[in-house]
């Protein structure tokens, strides 16, 4: 077995021109239709510092609220999206911000970064897609009280440029946003809903009266989008594009704040059923994200909302008196609780909430959660970042602020989690947008977080002594390049890891267009299965740890 | 007919029943309890809320309880009525929780306003002066001589959940405490957790966290109404066993 190692020496770019291998394509199940791939591979730097955790690296960028003290629902923040704009195989980080620029900053490799401010402001969620399909990563935000816009990638590959348009015949005011082939037609479609609450204040009732917002879907048709009307109100704060039904199509969850039930629709020939198959839920979601938490080969899927992890006395009183302000009459039976829910899917296909039990039903007052392997060790850990600031709401406390540790737990290999204290993510500053990436191309999962009122943070992964494998997959040529939807299944010796390529989750947050896997000590990789967005499948053997693979189907 | 139902329960025989037998009173307690049901409902009509009617209820009662109470010390001495009384307000005690139950899983009511025919009274000091009540009761009872091993239990029990009531009721007043320090009024902080249930001490506490016991099914995963709704079952079950054995002992022998 060859084992790569290469020293960060300028650029991830130029190793992934070195074609490594060993590895070779095998045929897929009889009757599955098979893509050819090139694959390339390059090694994983090896980090030049272990310390067990995370080291804190402060961004040059703050998200500011424009207000002295923030308000609902300027408290809400922005996203942060991570994904190479510019070709060179690096993931840029591209922060959104409410009163001011939003803020690219090109990955120049060793965790350095050089900002340009992007003239977007009142930004929300974000992400980058190829939405021209030119093979060129674009970036779209959603604004609070503008249509959403994008930023067309027209430059060449090392040489970005920008043009701002608005996505076409996408004629509304959203808050959160997710893409995705919806209809199986290979191009990416768009699901997007309001947040109607920001909207009624800004707008008063006149925004009613015009017959609101809600839930949309803009179906891909051609160089223009197509809308479906699903909803005429939402309070969506996070939408979720993931199978619910176990048709292996993917169905839409929008998570919406304000004890407003969630909205679910179930993909069903070629349109939508509404269905609620939930036992509970979530009161005020904040977050919805989806992995693999057990290694079964199903996802679980994760939504954040408010919880006092501690429940001492002076946490309960900061607590309260915003409880008493929020909290509005529920009858026991109503599937919605104000805490986190872990959901788990059945084999009589109902999901059933099992947070509690796993122990991450309380993480805080809650934004982006998002799953990733932060230890490498082959299970999926959680991380939760938190805070609020409102004038309003916590007057009772300084700054109007409730201080509170983001929450990273790892997981016990069960799928039940306990805190992981020693990893040193427990920034209290306030946190909103969060993704995960390999940002200096050592191969384990970084994390940025867009803090409201304060610097940016890159929490640069130092849980050294383990081994990764990443993988890009790609569809060049195709009408969804990066490959969105993509099924990745990596089998080892003793486990089966389950993850897959997507454009956002957790909270306005927008994820790198590659999939991570740690591997546990002792693992051996037997083969690695990739599940393409037509339908198609690749399968791919004789892969080592401590190598990113560039696959890209080749017809 | 009262009177008949009332005889057949004496032909019966149940130790238990001396003690709550209205005997002379049975018809006087017959008026007042279907006074203090009209009473309630006219009440309730005009638009009182559900806890004055109850009180107001409660109210019509008092005066023939006491005559009763009155006529035990006579026939069975000053330590068996207090037993006797403290049958009937455990008793009353414990329908309320299982009120508060039926508000909750039965009437779908949300938990804050499950609170049962008198929530005025649901406040945190109310439950830890009656929890305490109810052992110091007790405790008064073994020393006058009621003893059973079903009493030896109810004052485990007792102390027991009073515990969990000083541990709500402290954090109940560093709560309040907080409150004024961050200047803040018009806040309840009833309703937090205690030691069992869900988001109590024992599921939330560090020593536990990698232990059965932080997720031990009902033990730390009930919701604090069911949890005092088990505790108050437990307490009025102990209490009734050790009436009954008690006044099984002083019952003279069958005819």
């Amino acid at each position: 077995m060859v084992r790569w190692r290469a020293r960060w020496t300028g650029g991830l770019a130029a190793l992934l021109l070195m074609t490594a291998c060993g590895a070779t394509p095998a045929p897929a199940a009889v009757d599955e239709p098979v893509a050819p791939v090139q694959l390339r591979t390059a090694a994983l730097t090896t980090p030049a510092t272990c310390s067990a955790g995370f080291v804190p690296h402060a961004l040059e960028h703050t998200t500011r609220s424009g207000a002295q003290v923030a308000a609902v629902y300027e408290s809400n923040g922005a996203g942060v999206a991570l994904g190479d704009l510019d070709g060179d195989g690096r993931d840029e980080v591209v922060l959104a911000n409410l009163a001011g620029d939003a803020s690219l900053l090109w990955n120049r490799g060793a965790l350095r970064f050089a900002r340009q401010a992007l003239p977007v402001t009142q930004a929300r969620a974000v992400a980058v897609v190829d939405v021209d399909a030119d093979g060129r990563s674009d970036l779209v935000f959603t604004r609070r009280f503008e249509k959403p816009l994008w930023l067309r990638n027209t430059g060449l590959p090392g040489d970005a440029r920008f043009s701002a348009q608005p996505l076409p015949d996408v004629n509304n005011t959203f808050y959160s946003m997710a893409w995705a082939d919806l209809d199986d037609d290979g191009d990416l479609d768009l699901v997007a809903a309001s947040y109607d609450a920001e909207q009624l204040k800004h707008q008063g009732q006149i925004f009613t009266q015009r017959g609101g917002i809600g839930v949309f879907v803009y179906w891909r048709e051609g160089a223009t989008f197509r809308a479906e009307r699903l909803a005429t109100a939402a309070e969506a704060l996070a939408i979720a594009l993931v199978d619910l039904d176990g048709d292996r199509r993917r169905d839409i969850w929008v998570g919406n704040d304000f004890n407003v039930r969630d909205q679910i629709w179930l993909r069903a020939g070629a349109g939508w059923r509404a269905g609620l198959p939930l036992d509970s839920m979530t009161e005020n979601t904040m977050s919805l994200d989806w992995g693999d938490v057990d290694n079964d080969g199903q996802f679980e899927i994760f939504a954040s909302d408010m919880k006092p992890v501690d429940k001492d006395v002076a946490t309960m009183a900061r607590w309260l008196p915003m409880m008493k302000k929020m909290t509005r009459p529920l009858t026991s039976d109503d599937p919605q609780h104000a805490e986190n829910t872990l959901q788990i899917r059945g084999g009589d296909g109902r999901w059933r909430d099992q947070a509690y039990e796993r122990r991450v039903d309380s993480s805080g007052w809650s934004w982006s959660a998002k799953f990733g392997d932060l230890d490498a060790d082959g299970s999926l850990d959680l991380l939760v970042v938190n805070g609020m600031i409102a004038a309003g709401l916590f007057d009772h406390l300084p700054g109007a602020e409730l201080v509170e540790p983001n929450m990273a737990f790892r997981n016990r290999g069960d799928g039940s989690f306990v805190v992981a204290h020693d990893w040193r993510l427990g920034s209290t500053a306030s946190g909103r947008g969060m993704s995960m990436g390999d940002l200096d191309g050592d191969g384990d999962l970084d994390v940025v977080v867009n803090n409201l009122e304060s610097p940016a943070m890159l929490f640069e992964n130092q849980v050294c002594g383990t081994r990764h494998l990443t993988v890009a997959p790609r569809m060049p040529g195709s009408a969804n390049p990066l490959a969105v939807g993509a099924r990745l299944t990596l089998r080892l010796t003793d486990a089966t890891l389950v993850r897959d390529v997507r454009s956002i989750s957790g909270y306005l947050s927008g994820d790198p267009a590659a999939v991570h896997f740690g591997l546990p000590p002792g693992a051996v990789i037997e083969t690695l299965r990739i599940d393409w967005p037509d339908g198609r499948v690749s399968v791919l053997r004789d892969l080592v740890p401590g190598q990113h693979l560039h696959v890209a189907v080749t017809s | 007919m009262v009177t008949a139902a009332l005889t057949r329960a004496r032909l019966i025989r149940v130790p238990l029943w001396e003690l709550l037998d209205p005997r002379e009173h049975g018809p006087a307690m017959a008026w007042s309890a279907a006074l203090a049901l009209v009473a309630a409902v006219v009440v309730r009509a005009i638009g009182w809320p559900l806890w004055q009617a109850s009180a107001l209820a409660i109210g019509l009662m008092v005066p023939v309880f006491c005559a009763k109470w009155l006529a035990d010390r006579r026939r069975f001495g000053g330590t068996v009525t207090v037993l006797g009384i403290l049958v009937v307000l455990q008793g009353f005690h414990g329908l309320e929780h299982v009120v508060q139950w039926i508000q909750y899983h039965i009437l779908r009511w949300p938990s804050f306003i499950s609170s049962g025919l008198i929530s005025a009274a649901n406040a945190e000091w109310v439950h830890f002066v009656w929890n305490w009540g109810v052992a110091a009761t007790v405790s008064f009872l073994l020393w006058r001589g009621v003893r059973n091993r079903w009493m030896w239990a109810l004052l485990a029990w007792a102390l027991a959940h009073g515990a969990e009531h000083t541990y709500m009721m402290v954090r109940y007043l560093q709560v309040l405490d907080e409150f004024r320090a961050l200047g803040v009024s018009g806040v309840s902080a009833q309703g937090l957790p205690g030691f069992f249930g869900r988001d109590g001490w024992l599921a939330t506490s560090p020593l536990t966290q990698d232990t059965f016991l932080c997720r031990a099914p009902g033990v730390t995963t009930a919701v604090r109404l069911d949890v005092h709704f088990w505790w108050n079952i437990g307490e009025t079950t102990l209490l009734l066993m050790a009436a009954h054995v008690r006044m099984h002992r002083a019952a003279p022998p069958s005819a």
